[in-house]
């Protein structure tokens, strides 16, 4: 039997529709896709360095990971089972019409394109460095990102809606961004996305809970599935007109609070602004539950000292941001500022 | 005396080629013929039934018919290529390094070598035998001019299942899938080619669309820790910890069991040679959804749903009506009785051992 991309109305009664008018599931797939691609520890390099130093010690030898009674007498011998010249692996790989197969004399010309084996060997040394410096680059990019003692973390500290905030932080972006996307970290039901885009902003989103992204992204709003320090380090610099975090301000650690507001200052255009809605740290048992408290050690910052974050960070014009009224049970304040012009 | 002899680089008793290489022992045996296994690798759970290929030089007998189960990577085949014994090679895929590189070139490096492997093996089989018409396609492509196709007896049988069946819960006990809670189970290695995140972001779909206690059981062990980890972490991000639960390897019970209280089992695999877990449940009539990758359509035939997207939309869509609609249901169990039926797995074994005997005979 095969099953086809059932019709809107498909669906049966007692299940519910899977599809609604105006969701946009191609970029809810695409950005699923993106999520897990982005855990693929080769990055883009098609090998690894790994397997450059496996293919040196095949044809050189001293490399032999899980060799065997069997492997280590036939690359003993220098004559196999089959009496015939050089080394099993040498026959294998040439019998198999592989190129290069085996060492010969020094210098000899043996392989592919008329190179002498000492060239390959070079050729296949580069290789293993150039694969070693894209594997090493992608660890300390990523170790540089590593501030999650536990997966999912965005879980035990999940960011509060925006709620009363959204008109605020809409106005105040609208009116104070020189252009370019305006990007809203953690995004959450996509409220604020909403807002700009009725605006005629162009926004994007950044939500690392997956479950949660699926409403914006089915209402065709653009959302990252994965941590903002991921989404503003594959950014360009002078990248976005503006941008406004909440939620993940209030599971970071102090240094990466730091790290995170540096490479703001780094992708914002000149004149961008930033806006900060964060939990008040004389409330967070509030907002922050015990478990939260022990596992992330998050360290709830002061308005004060958030004021100073940026300021340290090269941001501009640090000021509150009026929330309005309706603030009961919302223990949160709003710092905006701005890249110098 | 001369007899027809097993080559597996190391017998895993747990395995699909492990089971099948037991299997083929036995079938070997009771036609009468000397049958012995020989591996490169000793494991300790299997090392009673096996013996080190080394040990076969001493042992061997020129009219003896060598039988290598090609899985893997591994210097036995170089050495059997090198030997005058009737070689019969039985294939069950390599995985496409282009699957595994990303995550583990060492792993793809061994599929590379494997590839090489094969083609070695070209000039000196007297048969291949592939276990469907997809990997036999492989075997054509290779150069072997003289194939054949078997399907494997390495399922869990019948009487494993059904105890698991009886062990089980009944359906009351747990509310069945109608109450919600629909139950899907993955079986097979945790490797890339399984692209299990395909089916763990249908469940994130399917949990924020219509089922918020649908589960899924993944049996099976890690091929590679990177991915293995890859998942792992995809799995908290999506926030569906306490909704997949990674089991490891498991004994045949706890499959059999796991088969019994689930209400589908999906397979979302980039890249399938064959897929026993498919016939497994086919064996308990347990609705199978599938993408339609290489051997599954040929092994579920007409007896499972086929998904042409790998959109978890849609993949949700189509595993909310297998476990919902009970009349498919019913009609999925009893067109997999027939494609049992047409597969005959039973005489499996006994008919590739008279593909040996004929080998043997004419070689004779």
């Amino acid at each position: 039997m095969s099953a086809q991309p059932p019709p809107p109305d498909d669906a049966p009664a007692d299940v519910g529709a899977d599809v609604g008018a105006g969701e946009d599931h191609a970029a809810a797939v695409a950005a699923l896709h993106a999520a897990f691609d982005r855990l693929r520890p080769q990055g883009s390099d098609a090998w690894n360095f790994l397997a450059a130093f496996t293919h040196l010690g095949d044809r050189y030898g001293p490399y032999q990971p899980g060799a065997s009674d069997l492997s280590r007498q036939l690359q003993a011998a220098d004559h196999g089972p089959s009496g015939g010249p050089g080394t099993w692996k040498q026959r294998l790989a040439q019998k198999a019409g592989l190129a290069g197969a085996g060492p010969g004399p020094a210098g000899s010309v043996g392989g592919a394109g008329g190179q002498t084996e000492l060239e390959q060997a070079m050729a296949q040394v580069v290789e293993a460095f150039r694969f070693l410096s894209a594997r090493v680059r992608t660890l300390e990019e990523r170790l540089a990102l590593e501030d999650r003692p536990i997966e999912g973390a965005a879980w035990l500290v999940p960011a509060t809606e925006l709620g009363r905030w959204v008109d605020p932080v809409a106005a105040h972006m609208v009116g104070a961004s020189p252009g370019g996307d305006v990007l809203h970290a953690d995004c959450g039901e996509g409220r604020l996305l909403d807002a700009l885009e009725n605006a005629g902003v162009v926004a994007c989103g950044v939500e690392p809970r997956g479950a949660v992204a699926l409403g914006p992204l089915e209402r065709g709003r653009t959302v990252e599935l994965t941590e903002v320090a991921d989404a503003l380090a594959g950014r360009p610099p002078a990248s976005l007109g503006g941008l406004v975090l909440s939620g993940v301000v209030d599971r970071l650690p102090l240094h990466a609070v730091v790290s995170l507001l540096a490479r703001a200052r780094v992708v914002l255009v000149s004149g961008a602004p930033i806006v900060i809605v964060a939990g008040d740290p004389d409330m967070s048992a509030t907002w922050a539950g015990t478990v939260a408290q022990d596992i992330l050690h998050p360290r709830p910052l002061h308005a004060e000292t958030w004021e100073l974050l940026l300021q340290r960070a090269g941001f501009v014009s640090v000021a509150s941001l009026d929330g309005g009224g309706g603030g009961e049970g919302d223990a949160r304040f709003a710092l905006s500022a701005a890249t110098p012009t | 005396m001369s007899g027809i002899h097993q080559f597996v680089p190391v017998l895993h008793g747990g395995d699909a080629v492990g089971r099948h290489t037991l299997g083929l022992r036995d079938a070997i045996v009771a036609r009468g013929f000397e049958s012995r296994i020989y591996v490169d690798t000793v494991e300790a759970g299997t090392r009673a039934l096996t013996s080190p290929v080394l040990a076969y030089p001493a042992e061997a007998h020129a009219d003896d018919v060598v039988l290598y189960q090609f899985a893997t990577a591994s210097p036995m085949a170089a050495w059997l290529a090198a030997r005058r014994e009737t070689l019969v090679v039985n294939y069950h895929n390599i995985t496409p390094p282009e699957l595994l590189a990303p995550w583990d070139n060492h792993l793809a490096l061994g599929q590379l070598r494997a590839q090489a492997e094969l083609r070695l093996l070209v000039q000196r089989a007297a048969l291949a035998v592939a276990d469907s018409h997809y990997n036999e396609e492989h075997l054509v492509a290779a150069g072997f001019k003289e194939t054949a196709v078997v399907p494997p007896s390495a399922a869990l049988g019948p009487e494993i299942l059904a105890a698991g069946r009886a062990a089980a819960p009944p359906a009351s006990a747990t509310g069945g899938a109608a109450a919600g809670g629909a139950r899907w189970l993955s079986v097979g290695r945790i490797a890339p080619n399984k692209a299990i995140e395909d089916t763990v972001a249908a469940l994130l779909v399917t949990r924020s669309r219509r089922d918020p206690s649908a589960t899924l059981l993944v049996i099976g062990k890690p091929a590679t820790t990177s991915y293995a980890d890859a998942l792992y972490r995809y799995v908290a991000s999506l926030g569906l910890t306490d909704a997949v639960t990674f089991s490891g390897h498991a004994s045949d019970a706890t499959v059999a069991a796991a088969y019994a209280r689930a209400d589908v089992l999906v397979v979302t695999s980039a890249h399938e040679g064959y897929c026993v877990p498919v016939v497994e449940a086919m064996t308990v009539g347990l609705p199978v959804v599938a993408f339609r990758q290489g051997a599954l359509p040929e092994v579920l035939g007409e007896a499972g749903v086929l998904v042409d997207s790998t959109d978890p939309y849609t993949l949700a869509a189509t595993i909310a009506d297998v476990v919902h609609d009970a009349p498919l249901r019913a009609r999925l169990a009893e067109l997999a009785a027939q494609r049992l039926a047409e597969l005959d797995l039973a005489t499996a074994a006994d008919r590739f051992v008279s593909l040996l005997c004929g080998v043997r005979e004419r070689r004779g």
